[in-house]
């Protein structure tokens, strides 16, 4: 992938970076993987113009800066990211994606260290792992559900006569938990 | 045509459902079920990319198997997986490949020359802006609307979205056709925050509550949406909303369909209006005065 | 009997780093007729020419084959050398083993070798049957055509004109002066632009040797370097150029308005008027998409005539064809200004009070809009806070992926005017995601800037919002303090890049220059030949080649102007031999060869042949570039290549097949 940035070495007198905060060194193996996950999407090439981060949604609520997130996972400092809880603050807005000048993808990455969260079995926000066996279970990731209306009557889809559309066969459980397995994107 | 409900729209946005089955065949277009009640993946896509892609290419291969060519797919969420997916298929022969082989094991064949179609689109150029205006019977006049296209039908251009992501303007005629008038605002473009309501609810109210308060101080008699996530924000979760950003929020939103739906003559119970926990009568006396 | 030297080069590392040139030198010594076979470090130095020298005097060799670096480099060099050495340069042959071989193989160091020793034997094979050729000599107009009267075209033109040669300076709009006569200051030094220009748009007008065509076009170029033969379309002014006087009485009386160009749209001009202040010619022009009389019919309106004193309005005036034969071209066309409504987000062509950085020069310069006085559009008054925006339509790979150059110090000058004109009375922050302040002076000018007082925020603003009083709103993360800020403003200036003409790709069609990924020109080599086309006899200046500020686009156009000189002083130039030769028994005159030559290089010309008359292909040396096209379409093989004939190339397939490391070969 990038040849002049050498792996880890194991030896006392290192060369390269080192975080001399946290003593962390970049994991340019698990960077790899990251990249192969968002491949076609040049998250290289960011030279930190910090649009992203100038209109992100959720810069002022939860603190997310993509810029950061992609200058990391650029120079390596990939580990301490899945299990952070910054990575779950992203609202999927796609600002970022949209105005970048070098089509980097703060949002894809994001997806990506998301999904290795999940592998490494960091802490993942419930709903998501919900949606996953809702969605085993039914083939949809919500049940249906009664609604009270302005007038204070209670309605759903077969009060409202709306048709009813089938779930998916058993086939399909099968078939999803395969595709639950694959790694890699 | 087929149409890909998604799981919002299904479980509890009746009304997006309702207004779209009463007010296309007003233009012709009949709307054919998918035979199964699918997913299409963008929840599970923070678990796992690849079979989130796998759920959107086994919905499209769905809408195949109605033998139809286009396929309406009225949330912006859907929309946008379903997008991705089909450029993933397109680009990347690798991952292409395990997900058809994956159909394949259900006996489902993709199709990747299947239209998409959003209801805007729909709307503004499968029907076109002529056809509306002339079948509106009760011009909205003097009505003013402030339009929340949302993100995911926007953004990004490279996949080739609905609109345009800067100045999207489809909405607007859409609303104009009617006889209303589309009001710009500089929060137009804000997110509503949906993505967030279950993880981080206090800030996804945040959001949608900082966007209607905006909208709140307009000249605009209410708040048009397209998204059944959006709406879920701004009208089912607007009084949370209200508390979370310490204002008292009192903005009738509807979906597009629903005022296109009253616009047309159709009776207020068929189009899902009792459904809308937002002070939408405002906005219909508005209409009848 | 041939006798054949073989010279391998190691080209320092280059070569030998990967191939073992030893060992190919050893091969090559195996090759039947190489009575010389040597290996050396760099074969273009001095000692390593003088080897072949030596060698061809000593050893009497008649052909030289040297294994080095891509002929694109050194086959000149190598063939100046062997003529030196007594030798018919032509009779040298290259073999690449640098581009072809160690730089595409270089994990393959034995394979690379068997490749090597392989191209060495095609080569040798190929030398025997190389033949002497002549070069001809051709003999060229000793005058320039200079496209663009910008600073650029002023600077070509004058250097020309000094050394004797007769210059035709062609300007599309009514005025020279282009980019730099819009300009208020320059930066660094902070030079009046129109203090510095007009001298030598004055010079130009009043030069003896250069003809001075403003309001004109090239239409048509047709002929070869040294003999071109253009056209040009002079647009009537319907002002006699002798009479008028530049009173601008006649723009008092119009009665219709149009955008005033010059002045960016900012204001309105008459559709008659001179075209800008300091304008050379200072000569009125009539805007023929707006003056009410050659829209509609005679008698309407007229009043410009009827108030000018000098009688120089001519409404009947017709657009001329000039015909000019001239020995080169230098372009100097400019370049355009990134339109910013394609960034909507920025809010520029919604919100008034966004400009861009020429907009804002304009409102700068004491010949604008505004007196020079530095005023909000939307309010006309002066503003409490100015934001610039870098890279706006620059380093973007949604727009133009390359850095304009000069944006970051149009902004550090814009910065520093707003200082000097509004004093402490304004805010001023530079948003920004590198400050390039590369030439001379430039980085203590962006120190002088950081001393008065302009704030820089290093992040862009994703998006600009107006709020209901007009003034203009933003979010921007600052890297330095890694804190979201939001800046509200009066007046917020897009530093937009150099774009490409949209002339361009006319006028490149029209002079076969072509142009590089960006959309300019493209220079012959970025290094070794930055001042031309590669189509002979076309020269680059300015901005049309790339983005770039006065000091590198007077620098180039002063090189250009040399490079002309250096074409065509002599009165006549040499034609490379390697074209195609027409044999005239063999041709049929079926023109196949004409029809599909891109360079129209092939005359079909009629003769008495056998009693009869027929057409003959006969071929244009000065314009053919050896493609070969017509060689392989020819169906009689009438017309060849030289030193490119199916015998010269097939001995080196039969060479490259005689051994082989394939199993089964042979």
């Amino acid at each position: 992938m990038q040849p002049w940035l050498s792996p880890v070495l194991k030896e006392e007198n290192d060369v390269g970076l080192s975080d001399l905060m946290s003593m962390a060194k970049p994991n340019i193996e698990a960077r790899d993987k990251i990249l192969a996950r968002i491949s076609g999407k040049e998250l290289v090439n960011c030279f930190q113009c910090i649009k992203c981060t100038s209109g992100c949604t959720a810069l002022k609520l939860l603190e997310l800066k993509p810029h950061e997130i992609i200058k990391l996972v650029n120079l390596g400092f990939v580990d301490e990211l899945p299990s952070s809880d910054i990575i779950w603050t992203c609202v999927t807005c796609l600002k970022c994606v949209q105005r970048c000048p070098q089509k980097a993808s703060p949002y894809h990455v994001i997806i990506a260290l998301r999904n290795l969260a999940v592998e490494k079995e960091a802490k993942v926000p419930e709903r998501y792992l919900k949606a996953v066996s809702q969605i085993l279970e039914t083939g949809q990731v919500d049940t249906y559900q009664k609604i009270v209306t302005r007038k204070m009557e209670t309605v759903d889809r077969e009060s409202l006569k709306l048709p009813k559309i089938c779930a998916p066969k058993e086939s399909f459980q099968v078939v999803f938990m395969k595709a639950m397995e694959e790694k890699t994107v | 045509m087929a149409v890909f409900w998604g799981c919002c729209i299904l479980t509890n946005q009746y009304a997006y459902e309702m207004s779209l089955r009463h007010v296309l065949p007003m233009f012709d277009i009949e709307l054919v079920d998918l035979p199964e009640a699918i997913c299409c993946g963008d929840p599970i896509k923070s678990v796992n990319n690849f079979s989130a892609s796998y759920l959107a290419a086994r919905a499209l291969s769905l809408a195949n198997s109605t033998g139809l060519e286009d396929l309406l797919v009225p949330c912006n969420r859907c929309h946008f997986t379903l997008s991705e997916t089909k450029k993933t298929i397109q680009n990347n022969t690798k991952i292409g490949q395990k997900i058809l082989g994956l159909l394949k094991e259900e006996g489902l064949e993709y199709n990747a020359n299947i239209k998409m179609w959003h209801t805007i689109d729909l709307l503004h150029d499968y029907v076109g802006l002529k056809r509306i205006k002339k079948a509106v019977s009760k011009p909205l006049k003097g009505l003013k609307v402030a339009s929340h296209v949302g993100c995911q039908i926007i953004r990004y251009t490279d996949l080739r979205r609905v609109d345009d992501a800067e100045n999207p303007k489809k909405l607007d005629e859409l609303i104009n056709a009617l006889g209303a008038e589309a009001i710009d605002y500089p929060e137009k473009l804000d997110c509503c925050g949906a993505a967030l309501l279950r993880s981080h609810p206090d800030s996804a109210l945040s959001l949608a509550g900082s966007k209607l308060k905006a909208v709140q101080n307009l000249p605009a008699d209410g708040m048009v949406v397209s998204c059944p996530e959006c709406q879920l924000m701004f009208d089912a979760k607007q009084k949370d909303a209200g508390a979370t950003v310490g204002a008292k929020l009192n903005v009738p939103v509807v979906y597009y369909t629903q005022l296109l739906g009253l616009a047309l003559g159709i009776d207020e119970k068929k189009l899902g209006l009792d459904l809308n926990q937002s002070p939408v009568d405002q906005l219909q006396a508005k209409i009848c005065a | 009997m041939t006798r054949i030297g073989v010279y391998v080069c190691h080209c320092g590392l280059n070569i030998a780093g990967v191939v073992d040139v030893e060992k190919v030198a050893e091969y090559a010594k195996t090759l039947s007729d190489v009575v010389v076979s040597k290996h050396y470090t760099y074969m273009c130095s001095e000692p390593g020419q003088r080897m072949i020298q030596e060698d061809i005097r000593n050893k009497k060799l008649d052909r030289i084959v040297i294994a080095t670096c891509s002929p694109r480099m050194h086959e000149e060099t190598f063939r100046r050398a062997v003529a030196e050495g007594g030798l018919n340069p032509y009779l040298t042959e290259i073999v690449n083993l640098r581009e072809q071989v160690s730089w595409a193989h270089t994990h393959e160091p034995e394979k690379a070798t068997e490749k090597a020793k392989a191209l060495v034997r095609m080569g040798v094979a190929r030398s025997r049957l190389l033949e002497p050729l002549e070069k001809r000599r051709v003999s060229v107009e000793k005058s320039v055509l200079v496209v663009g009267g910008g600073i650029a075209g002023i600077q070509a033109s004058l250097d020309l004109a000094n050394a004797g040669f007769p210059v035709y300076l062609v300007e599309k709009a009514p005025s020279i002066g282009g980019r730099m006569a819009q300009l208020d200051k320059t930066f660094p030094t902070l030079d009046c632009s129109a203090c510095i220009l007009t001298p030598k748009m004055v010079d130009v007008v009043k030069h003896p040797n250069i003809t001075m065509l403003t309001n004109a076009e090239v239409t048509d170029v047709k002929g070869f370097v040294g003999n071109y033969e253009v056209t040009i379309l002079k647009k009537p002014r319907y002002v006699d150029e002798k009479k008028c006087v530049g009173c601008e009485v006649c723009a008092q009386v119009c009665p219709v308005k149009v955008p005033d160009r010059f002045n960016e749209n900012l204001t309105q001009k008459r559709a008659i008027s001179i075209y800008s202040t300091h304008a050379v010619p200072n000569i009125a022009t009539i805007n023929s998409e707006y003056c009410l009389r050659l829209k509609y019919e005679k008698g309407v309106c007229g009043k410009c005539q009827e108030a000018c004193e000098a009688e120089a309005i001519d409404f009947e005036e017709q657009p001329k064809t000039i015909h000019v034969k001239v020995g080169g071209v230098v372009l100097a066309v400019g370049s355009e200004v990134f339109n910013a409504l394609q960034m909507a987000e920025l809010g520029y062509g919604r919100f008034k009070n966004v400009i861009s950085n020429i907009e804002f020069e304009r409102i700068s310069d004491a010949s604008g809009p505004t007196g020079g006085k530095i005023l909000s559009p939307k309010n006309g008054k002066t503003p409490k806070t100015i934001v610039f925006i870098q890279c706006v339509g620059s380093r973007d790979k949604r727009f133009h992926e390359y850095c304009c150059r000069v944006g970051c110090m149009v902004t550090l000058k814009q910065a520093i005017l707003a200082r000097e004109k509004i004093h402490e009375n304004v805010k001023i922050y530079v948003c920004y995601i590198d400050m390039r302040a590369f030439g001379k002076g430039y980085d203590e000018f962006y120190g002088r800037a950081r001393d008065m007082d302009v704030d820089f925020v290093a992040g862009l603003p994703s998006e600009i919002h107006e709020s209901t009083d007009g003034s203009l709103y933003f979010d921007v993360f600052d890297k330095g303090t890694n804190k979201l800020l939001q800046i509200r403003t009066d007046l917020v200036v897009l530093g937009t890049g150099l774009v490409p003409n949209k002339d361009l790709a006319d006028i490149s069609a029209l002079l076969h220059a072509s142009r590089s990924a960006d959309g300019f020109l493209l220079e012959a080599h970025p290094k070794l030949r930055p001042l031309e086309s590669a189509a002979a006899g076309v020269f680059l200046a300015g901005a049309c080649q790339g983005p770039k500020d006065i000091p590198d686009t007077v620098a180039q156009a002063s090189g250009a102007a040399a490079k002309a000189l250096d074409l065509l002083s002599h009165g006549e130039i040499e034609i490379e031999p390697l074209k195609a030769i027409v044999d005239e028994d063999l041709c049929s005159g079926c023109r196949i060869c004409a029809s599909i030559c891109p360079f129209l290089a092939i005359e079909m010309k009629t003769d008495i042949i056998e009693g009869k008359e027929g057409a003959r292909a006969e071929v244009v040396e000065a314009m053919c570039q050896g493609c070969g096209l017509c060689s392989s379409a020819c169906p009689t093989g009438a017309i060849k290549i030289q030193q490119y004939s199916s015998k010269q190339v097939m001995i080196q397939v039969d060479a490259a097949l005689a051994e082989s490391c394939a199993e089964g070969g042979k």
